[in-house]
Formats: C-alpha cells, structure tokens, sequence
C-alpha cells in the first residue's frame, strides 16, 4: 500500500515535471544567449512577436517567444529589468514614451530614431532600423460624418472615446483640444479599452470619434472612416526591433544583419493582413506568422 | 477658456500624493472624487439593494424546508470562481449592440452575480443551523411555519445573514472599480488613469481611495447590524451555532 | 460583418480547442502552479500571522484588520504596481494572490483554534501533556475543519483571481479570456473561464475529501 502511494506520488511529480518543462527544446548549435521575445497584448503586436520569433529560430538562432503581457510601459520595463531580449515597436510612442518633451519633428522617423536610440543605448538596449511598415494613429469617425480632416471636428461637438494614455499626450488629445493645433471642444469624453471596443462605442453612438490604429481592420469592415491629421500632429508610427545590447552582441553582427533584413521586408499591407487573419477571421498568431513566413521563403533553410 | 473635462486632463507626472489629495480641484467638481464616488456608491448600493431582495427570501425558505443543500455549496463555488472582469467585458459588447451604452447594465449584473453567492450561502447557512431543539419549542408552543421562520430562525440567524451582506458589500466596493475599464468611470477611473498614463500617483491614490471605501462600507453594515440585532439575540449570540460555515 | 455576428465565431469553436490544446494545457498547468504558489505562501503567512494572533489576544484585531484592508485593494492596481520593482515576473502575480489568501485564512485558523473547548485544553493538561504535544495532538485536530474550509474558499478564491494576473502576463487561463476580450472572439473566453472554473470545483472536491480523510472523527459523529 505504501508503495502504491508512493509510486503514485512519484509518477503525479514526474508528470508534472515534464509538463512544466515541455515545449522547452535544446539547440546542439546554440552559440549565444536565448533571445526572449514577447509581444504587447494585442493581436498585432503578438503576430509581429512571431515572425521576428519564427524568423530567428529557423535562422538557428535559440529562441523563446513569451506570452504576450502589458503594453509599451511593461514592455519597456521588462526590457530594463533583463526579462526580455526583443521588442519590437512603435517608434511614435517610443517617442511620446521616453521623450514626450523633444522638440523635434515627429513625423520623421529618422529624427525619432536619433532621439530614442541614445535613450535605449544608455540603459543597455539597441534600436535597429524601422521598417517601412507602419500602423499610425487614426483619428476615426463613423462613415457618415461631415468631417474631411479633423480640423472639421471643431465645429461638431462631437463625444470623444480614446485609451486612457490618450488623455496626456500632447500628440493625442492635448492636441485635438489645444487651441494651438485643432482647438475640437467636445462634448464629452469616454475613456474606452484599447481595442475593437473602440469600434463597438463608435457603432452604437456612444461617441462620434475614436482615436484607434490606421491597420485596425474594422475601420473598413465597420464603414468607418479615418480623418486627414491636416495639422501633421501624429507621430511616425513605423516598427522597429528594440534588442538588448548584451545579446546583440554576443551573437554577433549577424543577428543584427538578419533583423534589420526581416525588417525591411514587412510592409503596411502585411499588418492589415495579419489583423484582418486574426481580429476578423479569428486565426491564431502563430499560424498567421508561419504562413507569411514560408511564403516570403522565410522559414526555408 | 475651453471646457476640459477635468479628470481628462492629465495629472502631472511628477505630483506627489499629498500634494494631489491635498487639492481642492482633486475632490471637486463633476469628474472629482466626491462625484466620482457617489456614483461608485450609488451603483454599490442598487446593486445590493436588488441581491439582498434576490437572495434572501429564497435562501430563508429552502433554509426552512432544509432543501437544496448542494445548490449553495455549488453556487457559493462558481460564484467565487467566475472572474467578474470577464463576465463584465463579455456583457459589454453586447449591451452596446442591442443600443444600452456602456453603462449601467454589463457591470451591474456582474456586481450582482458577484454579491448573490455570499448573501445566499450566508443566510441559508444560519437558517440551516438555527437549533433544531429551538425550532420544535416555537412549533410546541403552537407557532405557525410562517411565524417560524420569520420570528425565530430569521431573528436568530440574523447576525450571520449580516455577515453574508457585509462580505458582499466589501466585495462589491472593492470590484467596482473594473467599471471604469469598461466605458465607464467612478472610483475606479484613477487606477485606470494611472495605468494608463504610467503615473504612479494616481494609481496609488486611487487605489487608497477604493479601500478606503471598502473599509467605511464594512464599518456601516456593522453599525446597521447593531441597529437591527434584536437585544435578546445579541446575547444568544455567543450560544448559537452561527459561525459554522459562514464565510467573512 | 462584426466579428460577433459571423457563424464562425459561436461560443466554442471545437476544432479551436483541439488545434489549439498545447496553449490552453500550458494555461491550465501556469494556472495550478501560480493557485497552489499563493496558497502554499498565504498559508505560511497566515499561519504565522495567526499564531501571533492567538498568543497575544490584543494583537487579533488589527492582524484580523490588516487582513481585510490588503483584501480591499484592488488586484489591478497591486499588479500594477508592482510590475516597476519586479517586473511581468511570477513573484508579480504570486505575492498578491498570496496576501489576498490572508484574510480568510489567518480568520479560519484563529476560529479553529478558538473553537476548541477550555474543558478539552484543560482536560488535555491535566492529562500531563506538554503544550506542544497538547497543540499538536488535540487542538490542531479539533481546529482543523475550520481550516480546512478556510482552504477551501481560498483556493476557489483564488484559482479565480489568478485569472486577473493575466495583465502581466502571468494569468494561466485569464490569458485565453484576455486573447478573447481583445479580438472579441467567443471561444477563448468561454474555454478560459469554464476550465476555470472546473478546476476550482475539482480543487474545492480534492481539498474536501482530503480534509474527510483527516479528520474521520467528524464524519463519525456527521452520520
């Protein structure tokens, strides 16, 4: 009888043992730290993780992708405090996150990137090149408005739903409402989840414009409409790999080589694509990735 | 001069506690805390308000007719389990699609479904366990099932069901908060504010005041029990059985 | 056209859960670590904390209070806050859940303990039994099923609440509610919370029957 329990006991820790530790593979050719990559908890952000993820693994490159958590601010932290390798985002909130005061042109990517990259560097992280893909801020309406461009807003009372970051940011609601930029009075405001609850509000009227993502895919979907920013107040939106230097450079100039190609093959049309798969057609990221991949001939080595 | 909503406009980043509760312009006007509160009160309370009514009555009688033993384990288990933020973003969408807004529906009923398991199990609970040898005395005595129940159980009984309301009070406050994830504001808008805009202040600030809160709604469901405990059975209370499988 | 509204996206799309078992096992498997990480941590907490309790009597009323002034805080929040000091870690998510436990453990405990008749302690020492011997041999039997049930309302508690640490990352089944929260797809969801919710009715059964086991005295005088 002791024995039975026992053995039992034994089997019940050795499953659980080898529950925990599945999925965890062990590259011979491995010649370098495990590069951590996690993505920030939206559809986008997890499928981009995986095909930067995908892409250096079949590279030969030893790989973890995390599970998606937070958004910029966690990311950033997770970075600092050594518990991820690899970002990968959006250079026009990198901005408004670690320099909300420069007083450069936002909307060019190269000047962001000169004024993030000295930032990063000095806490052991490094920006690579941005791709041309971009997902910029949007100012949404529903397909029936007067408005043209968001300088039409002002005249319109309109309600305005918007992500709590939003409300303090000089490129996203300080700006619609200084009288310096758009000078829009609302009516009121309505702070809303990031997400397709933003379009859910838009559709039933419960406000009259949205600040969203120009690669949300329900904006066409839902007959929505993104304004023209004719004030050029939104930043430059393109991603860009943020690595720790440490690992960057204990692979070697390769790694920097293969990120920086990748990058530049991802266009604008492949992030509606990957957000139509996943948000409207409800796939999951990792297929989404591996299918784009193979594809291009990514996965091919 | 352009109308900012208040609470929209950000808090500075570096601004310290003391100094945000210690302004004026924090507490005041229609998105302050005392406005921000009073609607996180008011929603508290309509929400108990309607789980008392909804879960007392029948938890009493299939108490008194000494049914339904499993259903108040099980529901107390799956009330307890059902994460509440889930419930409430899952009633959102569809709220919004049949035309009720944001508010109040999705987050009322799951503050609802969250309040019932402890008003429930608590009240039947203490009925359950009302001495049977007491029970059988009142009937000796030739009162009726009516008088029973209402007379002697409940009356005995009554400083446990209060527990159960204390609880769900508690519970209650302290969750509501999630409201202003989701469309709405209330209490809870600093902690998400704070969130948000990585500014710690506000999240801890917020989050002061929500158990602030809590603790003030626990102290008045106590003051209330005073008020109600009848004399007699607050000296029996020591001699009953009621602490058996209450929960708070 | 809205996701919702599509036929492929109803409650539960079987076929998501079949292709998809490798994450919703790793979900499940992160859920039971992170549950019993708490539990085990809130128990020693709260065994301590009660111990102080009962030794010194003036003491219970602000232990008992501390308790209930950590359960009011918000786990949003908590999370939150802690993730500048250690990050979208485990500890994040585990010390938390852990201090939630508190007030309905050190409370179970300290019921149980008290519980015990002052005829049965002095019956005991009069007996000639040390007080550790006393402690251990009589009133820890006795105060058991108080804690058993203070276990068993943390754990369901709990296994609930875990899933809220998913906002960093560390929320076992909460991930699939949050993955269908943002892209509004059903099946996620529905799957996240109803294995949730099996598994605290499966953890509530085992503690129960483990604690009938312990304690078969009291189901004697039961039947």
């Amino acid at each position: 009888m002791r024995i039975t329990i026992g053995a039992l006991l034994v089997a019940m820790v050795a499953a659980a043992a080898v529950l925990v530790a599945g999925g965890g593979d062990d590259d011979g050719d491995a010649e370098g730290p495990t590069i951590r990559i996690r993505g920030q908890d939206f559809s986008e952000s997890v499928t981009i993780a995986e095909v930067y993820g995908q892409y250096l693994s079949a590279r030969g490159y030893d790989v973890s992708i995390l599970t998606p958590a937070g958004f910029r601010t966690e990311a950033i932290e997770a970075l600092r405090n050594d518990q991820v390798d690899l970002i990968i985002d959006y250079i026009g909130g990198e901005l408004t996150a670690l320099a909300p005061d420069a007083g450069i042109d936002a909307a060019d990517a190269d000047a962001i990137i000169a004024t993030i990259g000295p930032v990063h560097e000095a806490e052991g992280a490094t920006v690579l090149d941005y791709s041309p893909a971009i997902d910029g801020d949007a100012f949404v309406v529903r397909g029936d408005s007067e408005a043209q461009t968001i300088s039409d807003v002002a005249a319109l009372g309109y309600v305005f739903g918007a992500a709590a970051a939003c409300f303090e940011r000089p490129q996203c609601f300080l700006g619609y409402t200084d009288p310096g930029v758009y000078g829009i009075e609302f009516s009121d405001t309505v702070t809303i989840e990031f997400g397709p609850l933003l379009g859910e509000a838009l559709a039933a009227g419960e406000v009259d414009a949205v600040v969203w993502n120009t690669t949300a895919p329900q904006i066409g979907v839902q007959g929505f409409r993104v304004l023209e920013d004719d004030q050029g107040l939104h930043p430059a939106q393109n991603i860009a790999p943020i690595i720790s230097s440490a690992v960057l450079e204990a692979w070697g100039p390769g790694l920097r080589d293969a990120l920086n190609e990748l990058s530049a093959l991802i266009t604008t049309d492949d992030l509606v694509a990957w957000n139509i798969e996943t948000d409207l057609e409800l796939r999951e990221s990792d297929d989404v990735a591996r299918e784009w991949l193979e594809q291009k001939g990514l996965l091919a080595q | 001069m352009i109308a900012l909503p208040i609470a929209q406009a950000a808090v500075p980043r570096g601004i310290g506690l003391l100094e945000w509760l210690g302004d004026l312009d924090t507490w005041l006007g229609p998105d302050g805390i005392l406005s921000s509160g009073l609607d996180t009160v008011t929603l508290c309370a309509a929400v108990m308000g309607t789980g008392i009514l909804l879960a007392l009555p029948p938890a009493a009688l299939l108490a008194h007719l000494r049914r339904g033993e499993l259903t108040a384990t099980a529901l107390v288990t799956l009330g307890r389990a059902v994460p509440t933020f889930a419930v409430a973003a899952l009633l959102v969408p569809v709220a919004l699609r049949r035309g009720w807004g944001f508010e109040p529906w999705p987050i009322f009923l799951a503050l609802l479904l969250l309040a019932l398991p402890p008003l429930y199990l608590n009240t039947y609970t203490a009925i359950r366990h009302v001495d049977q040898g007491t029970v059988d005395a009142a009937r000796a005595m030739g009162f009726g099932e009516r008088s029973i129940l209402f007379r002697v159980e409940f009356a005995l009984a009554i400083s446990v069901v209060f527990t159960g309301i204390r609880v769900a009070a508690v519970q209650v406050v302290a969750t509501e908060p999630i409201r202003a994830f989701l469309g709405g504001d209330g209490l809870g808008r600093y902690v998400r504010d704070g969130l948000g805009q990585n500014n710690e202040t506000l999240i801890i600030g917020g989050a002061l005041l929500i158990a602030a809160l809590a603790a003030t709604t626990s102290l008045v469901v106590t003051l209330l029990e005073r008020v109600t405990v009848p004399h007699g059975v607050r000296r029996l209370r020591l001699q009953t059985a009621s602490r058996r499988g209450s929960i708070g | 056209m809205i996701p919702a509204l599509q036929a492929s996206n109803p409650i539960v799309r079987w076929s998501w859960f079949v292709d998809e078992w490798d994450q919703i096992q790793a979900a499940l498997v992160q859920h039971l670590e992170l549950t019993l990480l708490a539990l085990g941590l809130g128990l020693l907490l709260s065994a301590t904390l009660a111990a102080v309790a009962l030794r010194y009597e003036r003491g219970a009323p602000s232990i008992t209070a501390g308790a209930a002034a950590f359960y009011t805080i918000p786990s949003v929040a908590l999370f939150g806050l802690l993730v500048p000091y250690t990050g979208l870690s485990r500890a994040t998510a585990v010390l938390p859940l852990a201090g939630y436990t508190l007030l309905i453990l050190v409370t179970a405990i300290i019921d149980g303990f008290r519980s015990v008749p002052a005829e049965v302690r002095e019956a005991a020492s009069g007996m000639g039994m040390s007080s550790r011997r006393r402690l251990l041999t009589v009133e820890l039997p006795l105060a058991l099923p108080y804690v058993i049930t203070g276990i068993r309302i943390a754990t369901v508690s709990t296994v609930g609440l875990v899933t809220v640490a998913a906002i960093i990352g560390q929320g076992g089944l909460g991930r699939l509610i949050l993955d269908g929260l943002r892209r509004t797809f059903w099946t996620p969801m529905t799957i996240g919370a109803s294995l949730s919710i099996l598994l605290a009715l499966a953890l509530d059964l085992l503690i129960y029957h483990a604690g009938a086991a312990a304690t078969p005295w009291a189901r004697r005088r039961r039947a």
